[in-house]
């Protein structure tokens, strides 16, 4: 195995970059992906900064240096995270409305409140579990007709 | 009895009925409407079904003649607990294919299949939709063999007409919906113990070795009875048990 390049790499130039932009255009959120990276800059003084593959590209030169403003916080979508949807339940999760048909939603997709995400089957009652936030589906924890447990997080969105 | 003078089925009070001669699918139009705000104990009937739906897409052939209704229910529940219901409505239909066929001992299979000496003369879907914390909705759709039964299916399959009944899609109505009704009151008042009794009372197969299939997996084990939330309890070779809360009773 070939030594991993850290996946917090920062690429501070573009960050530097798209907040720049953020100030020049009066937007209040710049998103902005190349290969394995996306990053987020926000005016409520937040950075997101995320490798999306494991294994990250050595796109972004490792920096020591913590970057000036905006301030810059780690975000990690994992089971922690406020936007967390958990599964009310023990039964079998599926993505999709049946099999071969499209996902109800795809990672990237906005997100309305009440918007369908996915059905958790539980003694042959499919139950359709509906977005409690509006926003922005982060991630999928699960796969289709995963087993899942009463608490296990299924989908992040914020 | 049907209403006076009309054939037509009588529902419990609080209850309405759209019915249809042709409809796609019966849970379709009741989810619709309850996601149009209507209020529970609207029923939905369809003499034919174009598009019957069983689990995951499979269809469910809904010729003339057979019963082919979804009730629209908004119990006060955890999303968690909408599965219970199955239990009693599967109770419902037994005793509603009881009165309409000259058997006695409808059995129902885990968990809300329902069997006449051994074949499926019913099925239910039961669907919800609600966020993890609160429940909007849930649909019974419930099929019933009255006339026909499909031939060629994995498991067999019987109808009340076969069996020398009374294959009247009214006068099934009529029962199947007092009696859903009744287990419904029932489990909103006290709970889901008395539907888990009146379930293991027509239990299938139970204190019989059984096989489930779930997920490619397959286990097998003595079918030693119902955990409190209406899970299957399997014990295994060596005497250790575990709870199945999805998969295929597949003997």
């Amino acid at each position: 195995m070939p030594p991993r390049t850290p996946v917090k790499a920062i690429d501070a130039d573009a960050v530097r970059e798209l907040a720049k932009l953020l100030d020049e255009t009066g937007l209040t959120e710049i998103e902005y992906a190349t290969g394995a990276f996306r990053v987020r800059v926000a005016r409520q003084q937040t950075v997101v900064h995320e490798a999306a593959a494991p294994a990250a590209p050595a796109v972004a030169p490792p920096v020591s240096t913590p970057v000036a403003a905006p301030a810059l916080v780690e975000k990690a979508y994992d089971a922690t995270h406020p936007g967390a949807v958990k599964s009310p339940m023990v039964g079998t999760a599926y993505l999709a409305p049946e099999p071969g048909a499209p996902a109800f939603v795809a990672v990237g997709d906005r997100v309305k409140e009440g918007q369908t995400l996915l059905l958790v089957e539980a003694m042959k009652t499919f139950n359709e579990i509906k977005s409690p936030r509006a926003g922005t589906l982060r991630k999928v924890m699960i796969e289709n007709q995963q087993p899942v447990e009463y608490g296990d997080v299924l989908m992040i969105i914020d | 009895m049907t209403v006076a003078g009309t054939g037509i089925a009588a529902l419990p009070p609080g209850y309405r009925r759209i019915a249809f001669d042709r409809v796609a699918s019966t849970n379709d139009e009741a989810r619709r409407r309850a996601e149009g705000g209507a209020a529970e104990g609207l029923v939905v009937t369809g003499g034919i079904q174009t598009a019957g739906r069983g689990r995951q897409g499979r269809t469910w052939v809904s010729p003339a003649g057979n019963l082919h209704a979804s009730f629209l229910l908004r119990p006060r529940v955890k999303p968690a607990r909408a599965g219970e219901f199955g239990f009693g409505a599967a109770v419902a239909v037994a005793e509603a294919v009881e009165r309409a066929a000259p058997v006695a001992g409808a059995k129902c299979k885990w968990p809300n299949d329902v069997l006449v000496r051994g074949s499926k003369i019913a099925g239910i879907l039961l669907e919800s939709r609600g966020t993890p914390e609160t429940l909007d909705w849930l649909i019974a759709g419930i099929g019933i063999n009255l006339a026909a039964a499909p031939e060629h299916t994995a498991w067999p399959a019987a109808s009340v007409a076969a069996l020398g009944g009374n294959p009247s899609v009214e006068r099934a109505l009529e029962t199947l919906a007092g009696r859903l009704d009744h287990w419904y009151r029932l489990w909103l008042a006290e709970g889901f113990a008395p539907l888990r009794q009146g379930w293991l009372a027509r239990a299938h197969a139970l204190g019989e070795t059984i096989r489930i299939k779930r997920n490619g997996d397959e286990r097998e084990g003595k079918f030693a009875g119902l955990d409190p939330g209406g899970a299957l309890v399997l014990e295994l070779a060596g005497g250790r048990r575990e709870t199945i809360s999805y998969g295929e009773v597949v003997e």
